[in-house]
């Protein structure tokens, strides 16, 4: 088991990402201290770890994400799952969570929604005389913090006090200016006509004055009308500008709330099964019941597979393949809460729980890869009583082969290899199961229960010189892996004949092994001393 | 060639690693969607183009997986959609079975693989996005791995380390763990579709195949997982299940809702070497004998388990 492939060491794999990483929080991580101590203890060659060091822009791709308010509302399982889909490793998806600043998403918005009420609640309430630009300016801060809530959670809550803050505050103001400028307008008029008044008593004569005077008043007044429309249009400009930016926003989370259900959709399109969510009838969970929504996207004119309180097994991805009559027929059942007639009630939980099971009367067999690879994990190995190694069981397929040694069983014929499969036809042609005698012996395979014979020396020397070199590495790998296993006693204390023999056929061989053994368990290499001993 | 038929929708097929003539089919009600189940233990017969039936195990709920033990010979274990595990021995008599019920998933156990290697631990997978590993001589499971966002439809063991073993998930990834450590070893993002079955070269551990909803088998080396070693396309529906030959190295077999099985050789250009549609519903369970090269046996929702030799019509007579 080479990992010459490799680029670097695996067990550097906790190390480069800390080389690589600008901000060095190793030490702290549970999860990478772990992963340093399992590398450690590990097979320093396995191939099944990551060994990439960290990509940066993968992690800077992956803090952005995380920091979308959006995605701060979501289960940290589905960020996660969304990351690994992207092609992140777990070691640059642990980086980004490490790097996204992250407030818990709970206190805060609370305490802030709490703020913003206060605010705008004393501003409303106010009676005192408060000039102008007061409410306006405590307006905005008011929506301005409710903006900050909702920036903060996205909850609708907030969303819809938000908005009731701006309509209260937009209300207060309004109310507030005609309060304050009606009156200051009125004092004012009065003053224009006192001065009129006055001055008309006393200025009969100067009429050109006094109509001058009066056509100045008339401006002042018009431009001071004007002035207050102005600041009144201003002020309903600013809360509707206010209403559009939010509406923006308002927009803006719809849409990745949008993009994330699809996102979400599009995980569980149509697998159906787990959509349905389990039994019939039983309630869900939210996310899995939630995916039913894609009821209409597809094409087929079928009834809707997705939507079902029952189990659908049915996975269509782009296409949907036809389901069958029956099927669809079911599930329209259990739609309408039927339950299908045919269901019975069945107990089968077991009689006795603590039923010992009945002895094995086989022998494990080797597995045709472990054959030629020559792995160490070969026949012979009963774990349990051997009693029955030969016995035929009364309810076994064997008594047949027994019987019945001239003919082999119609399925032990091979006729035809993998690229020939166009003389099916021919070989249909010559007999009932078109039976062409076997060209290559199946390998290891046997018709009765005898252990298999060693080897004579002649052929386990060829092996030796195919199966050593191989073996070597990919033994010490496996032992290593072994050695914390209990069962690595077995596989050595059940060495099999094959490698007794070869040892003691192979001296300078023996030698080798011991070698290749010793790097693993020194209890291994006792017993196989001890196996010495016995021969 | 010879035809099995089960009275529930056929789920899963496997061969024994014991006896060459026996296998195991995991059937369930109304195409799994609610019902009773059914687990069927059939032989065939040498003379002729029969199946028999051995024995069958009725279930309150419908079956899923089942997978034969490696260490006894009479002993398999099913998979149920209630969420739990049956564990039968045909040398006992019928009305001491099942052995065990061990029930510890929140949702239905959709797959089930024993490990080759070490021959006493079983992993299960299941809809509650765990995986958990046993041993029959313990009630309760070793250990659980909990890391998959979605559904978890297949786990495989690694044929060459015994620690080792994969896992395929509806968060379209495919997930690598050793049992020795606390989470999984390698998180590989296959498809942009659910990933529903998975299984290791035998005789190179470090190729792994992915079987998606988008229809196409993808064979991922696990030392430069960015890129898959290739792509096999050619099913016309997702693939359900893809299982590589214990015989020969190249060769993997899959089956798919389009209703067929095809087999595949990954090493050549034009990689689909044989192609059966035999099966008139989904086609969603096939297996490749260990013990007899090129032995092969395919169920469906059709109802029917066909046993044919590599290179036959399996409806053929």
């Amino acid at each position: 088991m080479a990992t010459t492939q490799s680029p670097s060491p695996p067990n550097s794999n906790d190390d480069k990402p800390q080389a690589d990483s600008e901000v060095v929080h190793e030490a702290n991580q549970v999860q990478q201290d772990v992963g340093a101590e399992a590398a450690k203890h590990s097979v320093p060659a396995s191939v099944f770890v990551n060994s990439e060091p960290m990509r940066e822009d993968q992690v800077s791709n992956a803090v952005k994400f995380l920091s979308h308010p959006k995605v701060r509302g979501s289960p940290v399982i589905y960020r996660r799952s969304f990351l690994e889909r992207k092609g992140l490793t777990k070691e640059e998806i642990d980086e980004a969570f490490r790097r996204v600043p992250d407030p818990t998403p709970s206190s805060q918005p609370a305490s802030l929604n709490q703020d913003g009420q206060e605010k705008s609640s004393s501003n409303v309430q106010t009676q005192a005389p408060i000039q102008t630009p007061q409410p306006v300016a405590v307006a905005p801060a008011g929506i301005a913090s409710s903006v900050t809530v909702a920036r903060r959670q996205f909850h609708w809550n907030h969303a819809v006090s938000a908005v009731g803050l701006l309509a209260a505050s937009g209300c207060g103001t309004a109310l507030l200016i005609k309060k304050v400028i009606i009156p200051k307008l009125k004092l004012w008029v009065r003053k224009v006509v006192l001065e009129e008044e006055n001055d008309y008593a006393k200025k009969i004569d100067a009429k050109p004055s006094l109509v001058e005077e009066a056509a100045a008043a008339a401006k002042a007044a018009a431009a001071a009308a004007s002035d207050v429309a102005k600041a009144s249009q201003e002020m309903l400009n600013s809360k509707n500008e206010e209403r559009r930016r939010f509406e923006e926003f308002m927009n803006l989370m719809d849409v990745q709330m949008q993009e994330m259900k699809s996102m979400s959709n599009s995980i569980r399109k149509l697998e159906g099964q787990a959509n349905s969510s389990g039994r019939a009838f039983s309630d869900h969970d939210d996310h899995r019941v939630s995916s039913s929504s894609t009821k209409q996207s597809y094409a087929n004119g079928k009834v809707d597979v997705n939507v079902q309180p029952g189990r659908s097994s049915t996975p269509p991805a782009s296409a949907e393949p036809p389901h069958p009559k029956s099927y669809m027929e079911i599930m329209e059942m259990i739609q309408r809460g039927e339950k299908p007639s045919n269901i019975r009630e069945v107990n089968d939980m077991p009689p006795n729980p603590n039923q010992q099971l009945s002895n094995p009367r086989i022998a494990p067999r080797t597995k045709p890869w472990e054959a030629q690879n020559g792995s160490r994990h070969q026949v012979l190995q009963s774990q349990t009583s051997a009693e029955g190694l030969n016995q035929n069981g009364r309810d076994n397929g064997l008594n047949y082969l027994l019987d019945d040694e001239s003919s082999t069983p119609w399925w032990q014929r091979k006729n035809v290899r993998i690229t020939e499969i166009e003389n099916e036809d021919e070989v249909k042609a010559t007999g009932p199961f078109g039976v062409r005698t076997n060209e290559q012996p199946p390998p290891l395979v046997q018709r009765t229960w005898v252990p298999p014979q060693p080897p004579p020396v002649a052929m386990l020397e060829a092996g030796e010189a195919i199966w050593r070199p191989k073996s070597a590495p990919k033994e010490t790998a496996t032992q290593e892996q072994s050695a914390d296993d209990q069962s690595a006693a077995h596989p050595s204390e059940v060495t099999d004949e094959l490698q007794r023999i070869t040892k003691m056929s192979e001296s300078a061989g023996a030698v080798e092994m011991n070698g290749g053994f010793s790097t693993g368990s020194s209890a291994v290499k006792q017993e196989q001393e001890n196996s010495y001993g016995e021969n | 060639m010879p035809v099995f038929k089960t009275p529930f929708n056929g789920y899963s097929v496997r061969f024994s690693p014991f006896y060459e003539s026996r296998l195991a089919v995991a059937t369930a009600q109304n195409f799994g969607i609610l019902g009773n189940g059914r687990v069927h233990v059939i032989d065939l017969a040498p003379t002729g183009p029969v199946i028999n039936e051995l024995i069958a195990f009725d279930t309150a709920d419908g079956v899923y997986d089942v997978a034969w033990s490696e260490s006894h010979d009479s002993v398999l274990v099913a998979a149920i959609a209630d969420g739990s595990i049956k564990v039968y021995d045909t040398a006992l008599p019928p009305q001491s079975n099942p052995v065990r019920s061990l029930k510890e998933h929140a949702r239905e156990v959709h797959g089930l693989d024993y490990n080759p290697t070490r021959r006493d631990s079983f992993l299960s997978a299941s809809w509650d996005d765990s995986v958990k590993l046993w041993t029959l001589d313990r009630p309760v499971s070793l250990r659980t791995f909990r890391e998959h966002a979605y559904c978890v439809y297949s786990v495989a063991w690694n044929p060459k380390h015994a620690d080792v073993f994969a896992s395929a998930s509806g968060d379209c990834t495919v997930r690598i763990w050793d049992v020795r450590e606390p989470g999984s070893t390698m998180v590989i993002p296959g498809h942009e579709h659910e990933i529903l079955s998975c299984d290791w070269n035998k005789y190179d551990e470090c190729l792994i195949a992915t079987a998606s909803v988008d229809k196409s088998i993808k064979i991922w080396d696990v030392r430069n997982y960015r890129v898959p070693v290739s792509v096999l396309n050619g099913h016309g529906y997702a693939v359900k299940k893809v299982k590589f030959s214990p015989h020969r190295r190249n060769l993997l077999v899959s089956c798919s809702y389009d209703m067929t099985v095809c087999l595949w050789d990954f090493m050549v250009e034009d990689a689909l070497v044989g192609r059966h549609d035999h099966h008139t519903e989904f086609a969603v369970g096939v297996d490749l004998s260990v013990l007899v090269d090129g032995l092969m046996a395919s169920t469906g929702w059709d109802e029917l388990v066909y046993v044919w030799q590599q290179g036959m019509d399996p409806r053929a007579s």
